[in-house]
């Protein structure tokens, strides 16, 4: 049969899904991501578009890295829709951390709708020599 | 329908909520039938009317606008582009789930589009292109003597 083309594969937007209902009509969703390590810091990309620079909010909590994105549904203000394909919502996602982040050091940059996330990684201490007179 | 689902909320998510009632609408109609690719063509794209203009918006996160083309010819739009993800060298990986896209997609339109009065703008990883209506196209009244 036919290669796979991942290129051509068609990806959905996916919805949060909690067990919780939202006081507040409309939806959310879940932003692509990637993370990627490299020796000294973790780098978290992710596709939210439609947020603006201003309107992304980070906290790291403990070992939760908590993202969220809010759009400006005001943009689409007395518009009728005639034909759709896919929903608008805000973004939002948690991730759990497994390494140890240095929090002061977090650097944050928004780029045509991809967040990119810079996490410093703790450096590991050097063990100590002692010396002994 | 929707109108009575809807005039609840007074705020800016009616229009949140219009756009997933015409997203479920969408989904059972054949509106476009076979005159745009099938349904699996990317980019998604939603389309809004105002006044006489057309409006259309596509998530595409990440790419250049100049790695946007969009070309147009009376009620046909094609739009192109490619995104390439690039990490640093050396980078071992975590979690993969963005992916790179090659899409080139041409859509029927309602409605005859004037080429020269149409204005694209790519913000935030949105396209959106308002395309105007093309005079010959609008409807003329006549008066009766």
């Amino acid at each position: 049969m036919a290669e796979e083309k991942s290129e051509m594969v068609v990806q959905d937007k996916k919805e949060v899904a909690s067990g919780k209902e939202p006081t507040m009509p409309g939806k959310k969703y879940v932003p692509y991501t990637d993370i990627v390590e490299t020796e000294k810091e973790l780098l978290v990309y992710m596709d939210m578009p439609g947020v603006d620079r201003k309107k992304v909010d980070i906290r790291l909590e403990k070992n939760l890295l908590v993202v969220d994105g809010q759009i400006d549904s005001q943009t689409y203000g007395d518009l009728k829709p005639i034909y759709s394909e896919y929903n608008i919502g805000h973004f939002t996602r948690r991730f759990e951390m497994s390494n140890k982040i240095d929090q002061s050091k977090i650097e944050a940059r928004m780029n045509d709708g991809v967040l990119l996330l810079t996490l410093p990684k703790v450096p590991e201490k050097e063990p100590m020599a002692i010396q002994v007179n | 329908m929707e109108d009575i689902m809807f005039t609840r909320f007074s705020n800016a998510f009616d229009t949140l909520a219009g756009i997933q009632n015409a997203v479920e609408a969408a989904r059972l109609s054949d509106y476009f039938g076979y005159s745009t690719t099938q349904r699996g063509a990317y980019p998604f794209i939603n389309l809004f009317q105002e006044n006489d203009n057309i409006i259309l918006t596509a998530e595409v996160p990440g790419l250049k606008k100049e790695e946007i083309k969009l070309e147009i010819k009376e009620h046909l739009l094609r739009i192109s582009g490619k995104r390439e993800i690039a990490y640093p060298e050396k980078a071992s990986v975590h979690r993969l789930e963005r992916r790179n896209f090659n899409f080139d997609r041409t859509i029927k339109l309602p409605v005859k589009v004037d080429a020269n009065k149409v204005n694209a703008e790519y913000k935030n990883g949105i396209l959106t292109v308002v395309l105007p209506r093309a005079e010959s196209d609008k409807p003329k009244s006549i008066e009766i003597n």
